[in-house]
């Protein structure tokens, strides 16, 4: 058992890490600081590099270039049995030979701990993942979701410099999956291990993650909060990819005080704050969330700032908790808006005749991610 | 209201018909196979008990309605003896063919790749082939007069009219053609098992903190023993009857059960004794299925 | 880091391998080399290239009738071996019922059994019956044996004709055996050639029971089994043997080549039919 490290403190390091498979190149420069006791999600679509990257730290593949630190020390090279990580694999990856009390204590067992601190171990860990009682069973008599369970118990027991998470709740149910992304959260918290955790699933990444690295195409477009995330995505892809965005792409008519604004008639315009360096006349693509998109009747009085547009209620989708919005702008582009149904004053119907309102704060330009050489 | 029921009548008998007509088809297609199999597998086998104790008789010599065949065999003879040795003999054989087909089972599953599928069929395609030819080609070789005499005589490390002794006529010979032959077959069930683990149990193994041989030793080869004993299974009954081998490579001190049952029926023409001993090893041989039928699992076997 | 091997065990895996492969076909090729030995004795020293054993087998017209026997014996033990075991392949594949385990036990079970109790029981009955021995009765006992690996060769193929194509074939108005010859039987096809060819293979080179019940004419085996005690004909013997090993190592390679070319044909229609439905 190591010495307690400072929060904060760099559990694991990428530096640079490449690997390809034959002519695929499946990570492309990965660099990537994991802090102690951080839950981390690596987060993107299938063959974006995250599984490649979490088995690079495993010690399952080696990378072609770069270094991989585990707390200060590189370990590429060096074999997965001895790695201070632990790993939950996919479909739990259990023996299913043994009980669920050998499988948990199969790396403490390698360890040479001895049998009654072996036992008092396996004892307290199956009671954190709430499988308490469940020792003698065999992983077949056991429901996807207890196996999950004991799949983390047998990796946590051995008390990891990090735990890596390989998409582990893909084969639940939604219901099931949603309990046990509030469960891992809590494991984690409480227990303040370093999690790693891979995933498609966009709204699971913003639930549990303390840090989410949006991946795309080998390498990490962007890296930052949920809230960072969601609310000011770098780039186009990440945009796209967590949550819904409406992009828009504007004529740069004027530039006021590193605000950017194309302007149509009848006071329409698209306010967007720019980076320096924007010049009239340039286009760019404009984002904004559908939440922050308000509709009203075209006769409410326009506040001044911030965008405004024109336009006709093409489709209205209920969606239990939110009712979506989409109105045909005289942009062109049909801009989507989220209303809580609770809210909504008056019913909207097709055809009418509405405007739609966003503030300035709450738009970003977006990016086009630079590819390293 | 009689409408409906008179609807519902002819729907669940139209139902009816068709679950009929489909049983009696299931009947029919399996009945062909099936019957062959009862009057010319299974009625057999009967009789061959049936003749061992006198319920049927064939010649004026045949005893009626006695056990003495039976008495013959287990106390009036050295045949129990003889048996005990094929009984060494399969399970020799059986260790030998399994020590040897693991690691090219394991070697195919393992490591050879893409290739793993063209591979086995290079290992099985011998076993496709003749077994009386491939244990005459091993007789030609290891006889006196044969290959490796004659190539140890032509070099010098053997005199001119002598040969070695272990070689022909002897135990080794009959282990190594038998552990030749059936090589090829035992891979199979074992490449099968091993093929279907799933390599994400040895990668947790290995982050978990073991070593390969670690792996191997607590996952890897538990988890294909099934593959392992069925394999076993099926060399070691039909190994039990053998007897060409053992007559053509084993010579004289080599004389199996095998060979004293078709003594008995070939030259000694003494049936009803010969029959015993067959009715003797059917009965090892049901005894053994009963012990470890459920390590023969059909689908194994189907690939 | 593979978890299964290491470096050295892969190296290690591959020399095993590859002197597992020289031992298994090494008297095969040794026998091939000698039988062009001018040589009465099977053995060194080299007396010089000759292919006369080939040709002198040809007059010997016992072992010339027992190869024809054993052709004869063994295509008639292939057609009906075939026959009976499609449809039993069929309803172990298709169709549920009470029993269905004790009926592939059944169907399986000669490939558990000693091969001389088997000889002997059918010998016992025979006699029994009265039937009086000859290439038909070894015919019948070839059947036997050999039906399991029909089956066996059967059954994969017919669980990858999807059954959803013979029941759109009865929805669309045809019976049960027009389902069968127009849709089944094509599909099945590569699979009832390599089980004509084992069942042939296996008839032919089988000598056990084949010794038990034949009447006067040997099939080849039998004569094979008879002369391996007469050193004379050793070479003709030999040459025969290499023949016959060489074809039968031909064709089951050839088979199993196509079945898989069929296989694989297959998936692919299937896959192209699943994408074009959905």
């Amino acid at each position: 058992m190591s010495s307690p490290r400072p929060a904060g403190a760099s559990a694991i390091s990428l530096e640079d890490v490449r690997k390809s498979f034959g002519k695929v190149e499946a990570v492309r420069g990965v660099s990537l600081d994991i802090r102690e006791a951080e839950f981390l999600t690596l987060l993107g679509p299938s063959g974006c590099g995250k599984t490649t990257t979490l088995r690079m730290v495993a010690g399952f593949e080696e990378p072609d270039a770069g270094r991989i630190l585990l707390r200060g020390r590189d370990v590429v090279g060096v074999a997965p049995n001895k790695r201070e990580v632990n790993m939950v694999f996919q479909h739990y990856a259990l023996f299913p030979h043994m009980t669920v009390e050998e499988n948990v204590a199969y790396g403490l067992k390698l360890k040479k701990v001895p049998k009654d601190e072996r036992s008092e171990r396996v004892r307290a860990m199956l009671e954190i993942v709430r499988l308490g009682g469940f020792g003698r069973r065999k992983p077949g008599q056991l429901s996807g979701g207890q196996q999950q369970r004991v799949a983390l118990a047998r990796a946590l027991v051995n008390e990891p410099a990090a735990l890596l998470l390989d998409e582990p709740l893909g084969a639940l149910d939604v219901k099931l999956r949603k309990q046990m992304q509030l469960e891992l959260k809590a494991i984690q918290h409480d227990l303040g291990t370093t999690f790693v955790y891979v995933t498609h699933d966009q709204e699971e990444a913003l639930l549990m993650s303390d840090r989410i690295a949006v991946m795309n195409q080998g390498i990490v477009e962007q890296i930052g909060s949920p809230r960072e995330i969601y609310e000011r995505p770098a780039t186009a892809f990440v945009a796209d990819f967590v949550g819904v965005l409406n992009a828009i792409e504007i004529r740069v008519d004027e530039v006021l005080d590193l605000t950017a604004v194309m302007r149509l008639a009848d006071g329409q315009r698209v306010e967007v704050p720019v980076p320096t360096g924007v010049s009239v006349g340039e286009r760019v693509t404009v984002a904004v969330r559908p939440e922050r998109v308000r509709v009203l009747p075209p006769v409410e009085e326009d506040k001044g700032s911030g965008s405004r547009l024109d336009g006709e209620v093409a489709l209205v989708i209920y969606l239990g908790t939110l009712t979506q919005i989409h109105v045909d702008t005289a942009l062109g582009s049909r801009i989507i808006a989220h209303r809580l149904s609770a809210e909504s004053a008056g019913d909207l119907r097709e055809g009418e005749k509405v405007a739609v309102e966003w503030d300035r704060e709450d738009t970003s330009v977006l990016a086009e991610v630079e590819v390293p050489p | 209201m009689a409408t409906e029921a008179a609807v519902d009548a002819t729907a669940t008998k139209g139902g009816r018909r068709a679950r009929y007509h489909r049983r009696l088809g299931t009947l029919g297609l399996a009945s062909p196979s099936l019957g062959y199999l009862v009057v010319f597998f299974l009625i057999p086998v009967v009789t061959v008990v049936a003749y061992s104790v006198g319920l049927i008789t064939l010649t004026p010599r045949d005893d009626y309605l006695s056990f003495q065949p039976w008495r013959d065999f287990l106390f009036g003879s050295i045949y129990l003896r003889v048996f005990w040795r094929s009984v060494q003999m399969a399970l020799a054989v059986a260790v030998i063919s399994v020590v040897l087909a693991y690691p090219v089972a394991y070697f195919l599953a393992m490591v050879a790749g893409l290739r793993k599928y063209t591979l086995l069929l290079v290992i099985i395609a011998p076993f496709l082939t003749s077994y009386l030819l491939r244990v005459l080609a091993w007789r030609v070789i290891l006889q006196e007069t044969g290959v490796v005499t004659s190539f140890l005589q032509g070099i010098g490390l053997v005199g001119e009219g002598e040969s070695i002794g272990w070689l022909f006529n002897s135990r080794f010979a009959v282990y190594l053609v038998l552990a030749y032959a059936w090589v090829p077959f035992v891979a199979l069930p074992i490449f099968v098992t091993l093929e279907t683990l799933d390599q994400a149990l040895l990668e947790a193994s290995s982050d978990l903190g073991a070593s390969r041989w670690r792996t191997f030793r607590t996952i890897t080869l538990p988890l294909s023993l099934p593959g392992v004993i069925a394999a076993f299974i099926f060399v070691f009954i039909p190994t039990l009857g053998e007897y060409v081998t053992p007559s053509l490579v084993g010579g004289v001190n080599n004389f199996m059960f095998g060979n004293a049952i078709q003594g008995a029926f070939l030259l000694g023409r003494d049936w009803q004794f010969g029959s015993a001993m067959g009715a003797f090893l059917v009965l090892a041989v049901g005894v053994l299925i009963v012990l470890f039928g459920r390590y023969l699992n059909v689908q194994a076997v189907a690939e | 880091m593979n978890p299964a091997v290491s470096n050295g065990g892969r190296r290690g895996l591959w020399a095993f391998f590859w002197l597992l492969v020289v031992f298994l076909y090494a008297p095969i090729v040794i026998l091939v080399v000698f039988s062009f030995n001018d040589r009465i004795l099977v053995s060194f020293p080299w007396q010089g290239f000759t292919t006369r054993w080939y040709h002198e087998f040809l007059r010997n017209s016992a072992m010339i009738s027992a190869l024809k026997a054993s052709g004869y014996v063994a295509l008639v033990t292939a057609v009906a071996t075939v026959v009976l075991a499609i449809p039993a392949s069929i309803v172990l594949v298709r169709r549920r019922f009470f029993g269905k385990g004790l009926v592939s036990g059944v169907l399986l079970a000669p490939l558990v059994i000693p091969l001389i109790v088997f000889g002997l029981a059918l010998l016992i009955l025979f006699n029994t019956i009265g039937i009086p021995l000859s290439p038909l009765t070894i015919m019948i006992g070839h059947v036997v044996v050999a039906l399991p690996f029909a089956i066996l060769t059967l059954v994969p193929r017919l669980e990858r004709i999807p059954a959803w194509l013979e029941e759109a074939s009865r929805d669309l108005g045809a019976n049960a055996l027009t389902t069968f010859r127009s849709i089944t039987f094509p599909l099945l096809l590569p699979a009832v050639v390599s089980s004509f060819l084992i069942s042939f293979t296996i008839s032919f080179d089988e000598v056990v029971v084949a010794s038990f019940i034949a009447g006067d004419q040997p099939t080849f085996p039998i004569y094979l089994y008879s002369q391996l005690r007469l050193p004379r004909q050793l070479p003709q013997v030999i040459a025969v043997a290499v023949v016959v090993l060489i074809v039968s190592v031909i064709v089951v390679v050839a088979s199993e080549v196509g079945r898989r070319i069929a296989d694989r044909r297959l998936e692919r229609q299937i896959a192209d039919f699943e994408e074009s439905v959905a």
